[in-house]
């Protein structure tokens, strides 16, 4: 992970303070690892989970835009056992026209996460980080304060995403891809422009016969649609897709789910948009490590991002 | 004129590529003006740094082939039509030209790089020391053109007359590098821009090529885009005022040796005629050196210095002194050397200290002389040659030795070039710069090969040359086969249109990869130079000469068909004086020995008399009877046997 710099003069004037000073990049995979589980979902299409093919690929309409967010985050001090996490939180969508990205929205923010113990230990030191407080009811714990700092961070980053997402679509109508789920926000729930690409598996929605032809889709199909169990508020229409052949290698290579408004919860419309995602499986985001289930315009959203946070 | 719209590009610097004082890459968007040989401006803070673009790089974020091969499921076909072009990158690599301010150097700042402008280009090629003030001294070259921009490029000519550096080398393929061209072309330019303060100058080229600098004083056809090139650069279009063409006479000694022969042309162009003084001042060019040993030397001494153009005396030969001024004259007195040894019999093998032996390999040499360069040298020493002492300011004198002996051009190149070397020492050649075009350098001075008197001549040129204001013009096609020090004496060097075999010989070795293509495949009328001003190589355009091409040249003017003797005779004379007539010239030669009427044509082209005709029949005195003409005694071959040197 990368380090954010000119906090050394920060540092300093922390230690002034009487904090301890620190230089430690937590590990952000860790804490964000959601407990995989099983949350059975309501089939909409059909009566049992089919494996359907989705014809031949085919490029969704130009403009169509990429939205993501990164986040970077460093343990600079210490007030007593209670650690004092700064990080810079972007987000980004990069709009395509004419097969080229740019970028056409992003936004940045540097926050600072800890207890408000600590917050005020710091005091002025810190004035130009957006302060995030985390109250805690149980003793300051180094290990546990952290995971609620990236936990916190995460919550940050997601708001500054969804926040950057709904400026663009206040000001256009292209469709927007989105990183992740879309079931976390009413407002894209409803959006019928907005698709979301999940990689993560944690949470299955079908157990038993349809859990294993939902992990088992060749290449070039989708599940029937379902409703996801809805965590959040927003419902939502939902399926998954293979990406690339999985057979040789692993149950989840390449497999995406994507989320609609139900809006576009109708067979043709999943055909569809299938379709749209199955054409921007290339060019591939290799070298990253997910590149199977990373779209190539997600991919490019979070590397600009990622080289303009110094 | 510049499109100073912004910056075109940004200086990056990695650890793996950093800048330095000298070097430095920056990247630009994908559609961009750059191209290799374009010149920029980086500017960060206080500091300008002037540079040229040598080699550029494309790449996108793919980092393995293997993955587009998985994007495209292996299929071809299918590659290229990803919903999104991968991110790419056009990376260019620029070498400093300069740096503002010089001191201290550092290396290129991280700044915002700019296409350079008409100022910029001035100032990146230090064209501000020498142009645009009072006692300039730039001579327009050529157009360096970029990005909409078409700025005027400019030769030093303290750097290429002299005294600073001097000599200009040009290389390149045939017919593609226009070498010869623009080496009229810019010949023309320093005609018409050689500052007063800086003197007079002349140019003496040698025509070693068919009919390749045959029409230098007749217009050409030039193109809108010429001709708008030329203005732009400040000049006229137009072919050289002065010429004068020389050349040798064909072995029959009245028909010229050039394909310059057209009636209409003949007004500038006479004959190169030298006789046996001329010849001998040079002999040892043309006498094998390492077949004429110390004794051989003492004996062409002798006869330079007591026998040729003086009344010598020895009883034992002849009553009468001997006047000797031609070969022929000379012949005979050889023939009274051997009949008085042959006479003597016995004892018979030295003749005033020197070996028979000898005495015949010198007389062997000087005939094969006279018979390999027939009709430039003369058998009866009337000698017709370059205006020594007057020449005049912006005269070109044209010498034809395309049609010579490679013997005869030897002699040729050495005495013209001594000639002009010893003139300019002594100041009175009439003009203070002379600069001689030698075209196919490499025959004259090879790389390899042995070691003669004219390529030691050249490289004594190109190394002394400028003190006198004698400097030197060449071209070949393949610099590496021409002796280095000759070219690497050049302070200006062109190169044209590249053979890529040349390009990997050692002496492109500081070329970059992309440069040495772009030479590779330059279109005519497009040129690298290298100037002692300019820190890194510039590629400029430059305009046809205004003169008429050789191809053009030889339709429009073809040669004279060869004429028998009294024809040629005929068309001499009437060169001089177009009242003569066929007739009156015929009834005058008929029957007279063709080496009188030779002599009394030499005599009267030298006097150039008011009465043309009545000089000529005057030269050839009274009319002799038949009786009298004897056919010409030619130069025997001696025996293998009489001449231990023999060949
Ligand atoms: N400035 C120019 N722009 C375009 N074409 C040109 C230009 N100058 C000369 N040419 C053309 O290029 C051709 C070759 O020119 P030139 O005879 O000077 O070449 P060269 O390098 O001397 O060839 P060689 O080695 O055979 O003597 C000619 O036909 C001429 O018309
Ligand atoms: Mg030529």
């Amino acid at each position: 992970m990368e380090v954010l710099v000119n906090l050394n003069s920060i540092r300093s004037a922390l230690a002034g303070r009487g904090l301890t000073v620190a230089s430690m990049i937590p590990d952000a995979g860790g804490s964000r690892m959601e407990k995989a589980s099983i949350q059975l979902a309501r089939l909409v299409e059909g009566i049992s989970l089919q494996s359907i093919p989705v014809g031949p690929v085919q490029a969704p309409p130009e403009p169509i835009a990429f939205l993501d967010g990164v986040q970077r985050s460093e343990v600079i001090a210490y007030a007593g056992a209670s650690p004092i996490v700064v990080a810079e939180i972007a987000a980004a969508v990069r709009e395509r026209r004419d097969r080229r990205l740019h970028t056409v929205l992003e936004d940045r923010r540097r926050v600072v996460l800890a207890r408000p113990g600590a917050l005020d230990a710091a005091g002025e030191t810190l004035a130009d980080f957006h302060r995030v407080p985390l109250e805690s009811e149980e003793a300051p714990h180094p290990i546990r304060d952290l995971v609620h700092a990236i936990q916190a961070l995460d919550r940050a980053r997601g708001a500054l995403v969804l926040d950057v997402g709904y400026r663009y679509r206040s000001r256009s109508d292209a469709w927007l891809v989105v990183d992740g789920a879309l079931s976390e926000s009413p407002c894209w729930a409803g959006d019928p422009r907005v698709v979301g690409v999940s990689k993560s598996h944690s949470i299955l929605p079908f157990d038993g016969q349809d859990l294993e032809r939902y992990l088992r889709l060749p290449a070039g199909y989708r599940s029937s649609i379902y409703e996801p169990h809805t965590r959040a508020l927003a419902p939502v229409r939902a399926w998954a897709l293979r990406l690339w052949p999985w057979e040789g290698k692993d149950l989840l290579h390449g497999l995406v789910r994507i989320e609609v408004a139900p809006a576009h919860g109708s067979t043709q419309s999943a055909d569809a948009i299938s379709r749209w995602i199955l054409a921007e499986r290339t060019p591939v985001s290799a070298p990253d490590r997910r590149w199977d289930r990373l779209l190539y315009g997600i991919h490019s959203v979070e590397q600009y991002l990622r080289s303009r946070t110094a | 004129m510049p499109p100073e719209a912004g910056p075109i590009g940004r200086v990056v610097a990695t650890e793996l590529k950093p800048s330095t004082p000298h070097q430095f890459h920056f990247w630009t968007a994908r559609e961009s003006p750059i191209g290799i040989g374009s010149l920029v401006r980086v500017e960060e803070n206080a500091r300008v740094v002037y540079a040229v673009v040598t080699d550029g790089f494309a790449y996108c974020d793919l980092v393995s082939p293997l993955h587009a091969v998985i994007g495209a499921d292996g299929d071809p076909q299918l590659a290229g039509t990803e919903p999104t072009a991968r991110a790419e990158i056009r990376l260019y690599s620029a070498a400093v030209l300069r740096q503002v301010p010089e001191e201290p150097l550092q290396p290129v700042p991280l700044g915002s790089v700019w296409l350079a402008s008409d100022t910029d280009v001035i100032l990146a090629l230090r064209m501000d020391g020498y142009t645009g003030h009072e006692r300039a001294t730039g001579i327009p070259v050529g157009l360096y053109a970029a990005g909409g921009l078409e700025a005027p490029v400019y030769l030093d000519c303290d750097f290429l007359l002299g005294p600073e550096a001097a000599h200009l080398n040009i290389t390149g393929v045939s017919g593609l590098a226009t070498k010869t061209s623009a080496v009229e072309f810019l010949l023309g330019s320093i005609f018409q821009t050689f500052p007063a303060h800086k003197g007079t100058v002349a140019a003496v080229c040698f025509n070693v090529k068919g009919p390749d600098l045959c029409f230098l004083d007749q217009p050409g056809t030039l193109s809108v885009e010429d001709l708008r090139q030329y203005q732009r650069l400040g000049l006229t279009p137009a072919p050289f005022q002065n010429v004068r063409y020389y050349a040798p006479l064909k072995p029959d000694g009245v028909n010229l040796n050039t394909l310059r022969t057209h009636e209409s042309l003949s007004a500038n162009t006479e004959p190169l005629v030298w006789g046996l003084r001329e010849v001998l001042d040079y002999a040892e060019v043309v006498l094998n050196r390492d077949d004429i040993d110390a004794k051989a030397d003492a004996f062409i001494d002798f006869l330079a210095e007591r026998v040729v153009g003086r009344e010598y005396l020895d009883e034992t030969l002849r009553t009468k002194p001997f006047l000797v001024q031609s070969f022929a004259d000379l012949e005979d007195f050889f023939r009274r050397i051997f009949d008085f040894m042959e006479a003597m019999g016995k004892g018979g093998e030295v003749w005033k200290t020197h070996h028979v032996a000898t005495i015949r390999k010198v007389r062997n040499r000087l005939s094969n002389i006279s018979t390999r360069s027939k009709g430039l040298v003369t058998d009866d020493g009337l000698a017709n040659d370059l205006p020594w002492g007057s020449f005049a300011d912006r005269s070109v004198h044209v010498i034809d030795v395309a049609g010579l002996d490679p013997l005869a051009q030897d002699l040729v190149f050495a005495r013209v070039v001594s000639k002009l070397r010893e003139h300019l020492e002594r100041r009175d050649l009439g003009v203070d710069h002379v600069i001689v075009f030698v075209d196919e350098l490499n025959k004259y001075a090879p790389a390899d090969g042995p070691d003669t008197y004219v390529r030691k001549m050249l490289l004594d040129l190109s190394e002394r040359g400028r003190y006198l204001g004698l400097v030197l013009f060449s071209a070949q096609q393949f610099r590496s086969q021409v002796q280095r020090r000759v070219v690497g004496n050049a302070g200006t060097g062109i190169y044209g249109r590249m053979d890529m075999d040349e390009l990997a010989t050692g002496g492109y070795a500081t070329i970059s990869p992309a440069t040495k293509i772009k030479l590779a495949t330059l279109p005519k009328g497009e040129l690298m130079l290298r100037h002692p001003h300019f820190t890194q190589p510039i590629f400029v355009k430059f305009p046809r000469p205004a003169v008429l091409n050789s191809r053009e040249g030889i339709e429009r003017f073809p040669p004279a068909a060869e004429l028998p003797f009294t024809d040629a005779v005929v068309r001499h004379l009437r060169q001089f004086d177009r009242r003569i007539s066929g007739e009156m010239v015929r009834a005058l030669i008929d029957g007279r020995r063709e080496e009188d009427v030779r002599r009394a044509l030499a005599a009267t082209r030298r006097e150039r008399p008011a009465d043309v005709y009545a000089y000529f029949a005057a030269c050839l005195g009274r009319r002799m009877t038949s009786e009298a003409v004897s056919p010409r005694r030619g130069i025997p071959a001696l025996s293998q046997a009489d001449d231990p040197y023999g060949r």
